[in-house]
């Protein structure tokens, strides 16, 4: 009993579960943005590592981690856009090029920073993004050790996530994206730009996975490091899948990947195997999709390239 | 099915194209060397070395950028050509490998245990080539040279060092709550020595602390080195020690944010947070690999384990930051005889607790 009141009672568990769920949320509602407009988006890790790098790198130049912040957002939407263009024009099949973008982002990365920094790596000095504390709810025991102080761009996410789920569901930009997600020929005879809102899908993903990873490498973190996404972009994919392509899905799968991860370190602390509880992110991922949400249903035109003279 | 068909091709020629351009490394390292070699005597620019980077990458502040530093050192000294390939997985080891020593490479460097049976396979296959395996002991190949390092007597002394300092009154960083954490990145050898000297340091002058011990289960992962550090610190810890390749930058900086101390790794990591990290526990990989290559230039390569140690300063730590007290250091140097002369001897095993 008490070993359960010294795991699940400190308050750090939780934060870190937050801190930890944060750059799955923000590029699983981003790809939930491309998706519910028929784009597969795959290349999630790829734009991430971009946005962290480019971050990081303007952020240094201007010394604002707030320029480094839109900085990478932008990188995240320049990014997409290579996506964007050969799945939207040419009709590619768009998880090859999810998948290239993703290698090619890895190279990139690499490359930029033993040319621009050498090997030591990005400065010390890099500005990061503040840590932000809010007034009375801090004051508050276990709760405001939990979601009290926490980096800027956590509340930005959970504030992106209820912004998300209004524009996706309860307006009409919003009614369109799903509309030409769902069935693009019927979406277009009404006048829709199916070509426009799956542009304008992708960007959003792209801006948003851009943001993940400045998060890593300005907020979480206070530089980059080669691969320092370390998959969390398709781990972001199970996240979109798992929470039903909807944002609060997405937020409370990306929670619970959160979770896991914070569980499986704390439970070391009290002799349990190291190597067993690595393992339990990927179990709950299974108890859960097994058992929990039942079916899991992509839009209907989710990953299938639109053509007009069909 | 076609589509994955389509996203396997897809992904076999990115990985070709690109590690094609990595190895594509050589024709600039050889003019550079051609400079070098201008001041010298004598040129080697015609003995070329091949360097391959585990997945830590030369961006890991760690034992691969040390490997480089010693490949560039060698350079310098010896007018030889360079090169270097980065692993980005572990299925790239073998290949990288082979591509240097079937190009004609007179010696091959592979930084890291994880590249065991890797090296042991390609050496078999390329017999004239020299092969130096760092962290590793291989034997039975008489061009395979590798390298032990004792690292548990650099951990045991910084050990010393944190222990004595968990004990300090006045310090800032110090919360008298006597828990020291250490971070360790894969449980494999070379890892764990480390950590294991570092265990016995703290307890030899601190009997009373807690070591606390977490696993990140990856070299890679800053983001999940901070979090475990940050767990370590909300138990205690004032004092923290990753022993995890690039994923301790991550614990770095979680000591830098809460304001506690760390102990940085391999190479001297006091630069990346100058206020907390108070010292670092050092192995020569620089040095070996220089003196490796020139072994292998003066056909003093033999094959075999080289052993690395105080004795022989393949093994240190580096100068403490201000805050740390000149007589805790000046204790800490007491423990170096006595480590030599064998009065102590690090363990390089965990003791459970």
């Amino acid at each position: 009993m008490n070993f359960f009141l010294q795991v699940f009672g400190n308050p750090e568990l939780y934060a870190s579960t937050l801190a930890m769920a944060t750059p799955l949320a923000l590029a699983a509602l981003g790809g939930t943005f491309s998706e519910r407009t028929g784009v597969v988006n795959i290349a999630m890790e790829g734009i991430m590592l971009v946005g962290a790098f480019f971050g990081v790198m303007i952020a240094v130049l201007t010394h604002s981690s707030l320029l480094g912040l839109l900085a990478g957002m932008v990188a995240g939407i320049i990014t997409s856009l290579a996506l964007a263009w050969p799945a939207i024009r040419l009709q590619s099949d768009q998880v090859i090029i999810g998948m290239a973008i993703n290698v090619f982002a890895g190279g990139l990365t690499a490359f930029l920073l033993n040319t621009v920094y050498g090997y030591n790596g990005t400065p010390t000095n890099t500005p990061f993004l503040p840590t932000i504390t809010i007034p009375g709810l801090v004051k508050i025991p276990f709760l405001g050790q939990v979601i009290g102080q926490q980096n800027l761009l956590v509340y930005v996410m959970l504030i992106l996530v209820v912004v998300g789920h209004y524009v996706l569901f309860h307006t009409n930009i919003g009614l369109q994206m799903r509309a030409v997600g769902e069935h693009p020929e019927a979406a277009a005879t009404v006048g829709v730009s199916v070509v426009n809102i799956r542009y304008l899908g992708v960007s959003i993903g792209g801006m948003l996975s851009g943001m993940a990873g400045v998060y890593l490498s300005l907020g979480l973190l206070n530089g980059f490091d080669v691969n320092m996404t370390n998959g969390r972009g398709y781990i972001a994919l199970a996240a979109m899948i798992f929470g039903k392509w909807t944002p609060f899905g997405s937020l409370l799968s990306s929670l619970l990947f959160g979770f896991a991860i914070a569980l499986s370190i704390s439970l070391q602390g009290y002799q349990v195997s190291a190597n067993l509880v690595g393992m339990l992110p990927y179990v709950l991922t299974i108890v859960a999709l097994t058992g929990i949400i039942g079916r899991s249903r992509a839009p209907l035109a989710d990953g299938i390239p639109y053509e007009p003279s069909k | 099915m076609k589509k994955w068909k389509n996203v396997a091709l897809a992904m076999t020629t990115l990985v070709t194209v690109s590690s094609m351009m990595m190895v594509s490394g050589p024709v600039m390292a050889k003019t550079q060397a051609h400079k070098a070699a201008s001041h010298k005597m004598v040129s080697h620019a015609n003995f070329k070395v091949g360097l391959v980077t585990d997945t830590g990458g030369l961006n890991d502040h760690s034992f691969n950028h040390l490997a480089y530093v010693g490949l560039l050192a060698a350079k310098k000294k010896y007018g030889i050509s360079v090169s270097v390939v980065q692993s980005q997985q572990t299925s790239d080891y073998v290949p990288n490998l082979s591509t240097y020593a079937q190009s004609g490479y007179n010696m091959v460097i592979a930084v890291g245990y994880l590249m065991d049976s890797a090296v042991q396979k390609v050496a078999k296959e390329y017999p004239k080539t020299k092969f130096f395996i760092i962290d590793d002991a291989i034997t039975g190949h008489p061009n395979v040279m590798s390298a032990i390092y004792e690292t548990q007597q650099a951990g045991y002394l910084v050990g010393v060092m944190a222990g004595l300092m968990n004990l300090q009154k006045h310090v800032k960083q110090i919360n008298g709550k006597n828990v020291v954490g250490m971070v360790g990145g894969v449980d494999i050898p070379p890892v764990e020595s480390y950590m294991a000297g570092f265990q016995a340091g703290v307890k030899k002058v601190d009997p009373k602390a807690t070591v606390l011990i977490d696993w990140a289960n990856s070299f890679t992962d800053p983001g999940l080195g901070k979090e475990d550090a940050l767990s370590l610190i909300s138990r205690g810890a004032d004092i923290v020690f990753p022993v995890a390749g690039a994923t301790g930058t991550g614990v770095i900086e979680a000591a830098k944010q809460k304001n506690v101390f760390a102990v940085g790794v391999d190479a001297n990591q006091n630069y990346l947070a100058p206020k907390n990290v108070m010292t670092s526990a050092m192995k020569g990989v620089d040095v070996s690999t220089e003196i490796a290559i020139g072994d292998a230039l003066t056909n003093h390569f033999k094959g075999g384990v080289q052993y690395f140690d105080l004795k022989n300063k393949g093994v240190g730590y580096a100068a403490p930051i201000a805050a740390v007290p000149k007589a805790i250091d000046a204790k800490v140097k007491s423990f170096i005889p006595l480590i030599i002369s064998g009065k102590i001897k690090p363990p390089s095993l965990l003791s459970a607790h």
